[in-house]
């Protein structure tokens, strides 16, 4: 496999789970920015870990899940059941806490960053081959949870919490603890994210984890579609590649592109391209083809 | 007699065969020489960008006009990683995998951090000229340092300033947290401290701040005599704009550093700045042939802007990839890709007086040895050089 296929690939992985972070909560109306925290968070802290305390990676990978959780909990129990604007300013809030303590930490770079994360099994090709396998592991794993969550009792009531969080507490929808649920889970990915991000570029930076980051994620969602996560596997691959595939001069203008294309999906199709609709369609083919 | 001609004739036979073949091994087996520079063309800093780019094609221009290298043009192709370090690393895994010999970039720090490692890995050079030594001496071999170790540069330079001032005792940094600029500001204590100076807490500068009042009533509240800049330059100028209106009289005790000397820092302090002092590595009032069309060219091509100090950084970086190209065996033969990858690398690290735009330097293992740096008082949007401060 070409380098910069393998980039390709782990980069569109991690936007992908971390499209898939934001659209969970946002099942209920949360735009629950606070993920890129949960990065950064759980990224430096499996590569202090690795570094300078030699823990293998599969632990600090672990522990990376398990503090995003951690972090998401304790921090749902407060907005669980929030307004989105309230969200959103947590959200903001905590990433930059999150970057002005890892600023004045020497201990884990600083603003100078973590250099030199060792390769995963001692090659470099190795490396490429198990942080692949994880992160579309991931992807599986995570879209099949996604997927049966989308189609049981706990999907439906997220969605009757986005268009009427009264009427969804009249049927007796307990928002606090889905929204605690859902922000738990979203905190859970973005921690391992976090991770598996630094160790592809096998460096950390402040700068890997600022608001561009939310600003690539919420476009994937709302243009790919925010009412399914399929939307998220269609346009995260495409939105990356655009800059990538065309030529420098078109390149330069992605985004503009990439405004462009958010204005117009708004307009023209709200929902985004793969909407609730049509993946229902899909489904119904699907299901009619399989019973022929 | 005939035997002595046989004998010059198949001496001289021997030299023009081994010559040859010699002269066959080195002889360029490229149409042009590419050299792909990762830069951020846009973007937050793509006006920082541009000069870059600009310099490097400069350079080429020069160069082609001069016959090229081993006769063959060279071209700088810019590469847009738009500030972003997912982009940067798909574009440096590309380029280490078509027949590069090197690179320039990347641009900035981010970048770097995401992009560096694939070139360490792929054991190819990749010239990033605008950082510091701090950054640089992690990819080595792999990339020189445009600077030497922070410390040591920045300690004698601003102790030499605080000798310009003997008055000055106590001193008061503004410090912004990015990158390398802390460790720039810790530099300039050690300097300051050896000197006899006083070095008062710093004032954290937010990257967010937009007000600056509070900031430099906590700075003015430690009565300080002087003041040391390590923030973005806009910010600078606010800051020098406020102090003066709240009475700071005494310019020449304000210094900016490095990093500090760009156009923003003109355009926003404007006449505010008179008398400020700032360092940097080059000399803008030199008065050579080479750097008078560097300044004349530039100038043309920006609305009479003067060149920017970095400007000339992955200029003399293209004219070092020459002489690296021309003084070792590198053909551009797609099969000794690997080997001659590492010649490069090899020659530029420990390169002897290298004769960049400015002034001349030597390389030893990656790191200059004797670069000098200035100190400049600032008037009417020019420097006017103050000291030249010699390793």
């Amino acid at each position: 496999m070409s380098l910069a296929l393998y980039y390709y690939l782990s980069i569109t992985a991690v936007n992908i789970l971390m499209s898939w972070a934001l659209y969970v909560p946002y099942r209920m109306a949360h735009l629950h920015f606070i993920t890129v925290a949960n990065m950064a968070i759980s990224g430096y802290t499996a590569g202090y870990l690795v570094m300078a305390l030699h823990v293998p990676f599969t632990l600090a990978l672990a522990i990376g899940f398990l503090l995003g959780g951690l972090i998401g909990y304790l921090v749902s129990l407060f907005i669980g059941d929030a307004p989105t604007f309230a969200v959103v300013i947590v959200g903001f809030t905590f990433i930059t806490i999150t970057r002005t303590v890892i600023e004045n930490m020497p201990a884990v770079g600083g603003t100078m960053g973590m250099f030199g994360l060792p390769n995963i099994g001692g090659s470099p090709s190795v490396h490429r081959f198990v942080i692949l396998g994880i992160l579309y592991g991931l992807v599986v794993l995570v879209g099949f949870l996604i997927h049966r969550f989308d189609h049981c009792s706990l999907g439906r009531a997220a969605s009757a919490v986005f268009v009427d969080k009264d009427l969804a507490v009249s049927l007796g929808i307990d928002i606090r603890k889905l929204g605690i649920l859902l922000q738990t889970f979203s905190c859970t990915l973005a921690g391992g994210c976090g991770v598996l991000y630094g160790f592809i570029y096998r460096s950390y930076h402040l700068d890997f984890f600022t608001f561009h980051l939310v600003g690539i994620t919420m476009t994937i969602i709302f243009v790919g579609g925010y009412a399914t996560m399929w939307g998220t596997v269609l346009a995260a691959p495409l939105l990356y590649g655009i800059p990538l595939l065309f030529p420098p001069e078109i390149a330069s203008w992605r985004i503009v592109i990439y405004g462009a294309l958010l204005i117009l999906v708004l307009v023209l199709k709200p929902e985004g391209f793969i909407t609730r609709r049509s993946v229902h369609c899909v489904e119904a083919f699907l299901s009619r083809r399989q019973k022929n | 007699m005939k035997k002595a001609k046989f004998v010059v004739v198949a001496a001289m036979a021997l030299v023009f065969l081994t010559t040859g073949f010699g002269f066959a091994q080195t002889q360029a087996q490229v149409k042009e020489w590419r050299v792909p520079f990762l830069n951020c063309l846009t973007g937050a800093i793509a006006s920082i960008g541009e000069y870059l780019q600009w310099g490097a094609e400069r350079a080429a221009l020069e160069i082609n006009q001069a016959g090229g290298i081993k006769g063959k043009p060279v071209k700088v192709i810019g590469v847009d990683t738009a500030l972003d370090p997912q982009k940067g690393s798909v574009e440096m895994a590309r380029i280490v995998e078509e027949v590069t010999l090197v690179a320039l970039g990347p641009v900035p720090e981010p970048v770097i951090m995401a992009a560096m490692p694939i070139a360490v890995e792929n054991g190819m050079m990749s010239v990033t000229a605008t950082t510091s030594y701090e950054y640089a001496v992690k990819f080595f071999p792999w990339t020189v340092s445009w600077f030497p170790p922070t410390e040591q540069r920045l300690g004698e330079l601003v102790a030499a300033w605080a000798a310009l001032h003997p008055a000055m005792k106590t001193v008061v940094q503004f410090v912004e947290p990015y990158g390398p600029w802390p460790g720039m500001a810790e530099a300039h204590v050690k300097g300051l401290t050896s000197a006899g100076v006083k070095v008062l807490p710093k004032v954290d500068v937010p990257s967010d701040a937009v007000t600056f009042g509070p900031l430099v009533v906590k700075a003015m509240e430690q009565k300080p005599d002087g003041i040391v800049f390590v923030c973005n330059a806009e910010k600078i100028a606010k800051i020098i704009r406020e102090l003066k209106s709240r009475g700071w009289t005494k310019m020449d005790h304000l210094l900016v550093f490095s990093s500090g000397d760009a156009p923003e820092l003109y355009a926003t302090g404007g006449a505010d700045i008179n008398g400020v002092e700032i360092y940097n590595y080059i000399n803008p009032n030199l008065d050579t042939p080479r750097w008078n069309a560097f300044k004349e060219a530039y100038m043309k091509a920006h609305n009479g802007n003067q060149p920017p100090s970095l400007s000339t950084n992955y200029y003399d970086a293209v004219y070092m990839i020459k002489r690296a190209i021309e003084n070792t065996a590198v053909t551009g033969d797609p099969k000794k890709l690997k080997e001659e990858r590492k010649m490069i690398a090899e020659y530029m690290a420990n390169m002897k007086d290298f004769h960049g735009i400015m002034f001349n330097w030597d390389m030893k293992n990656g790191v200059p040895t004797n670069k000098p740096t200035f100190i400049f008082s600032i008037q009417d949007g020019k420097k006017k050089l103050v000291k030249e401060v010699k390793p």
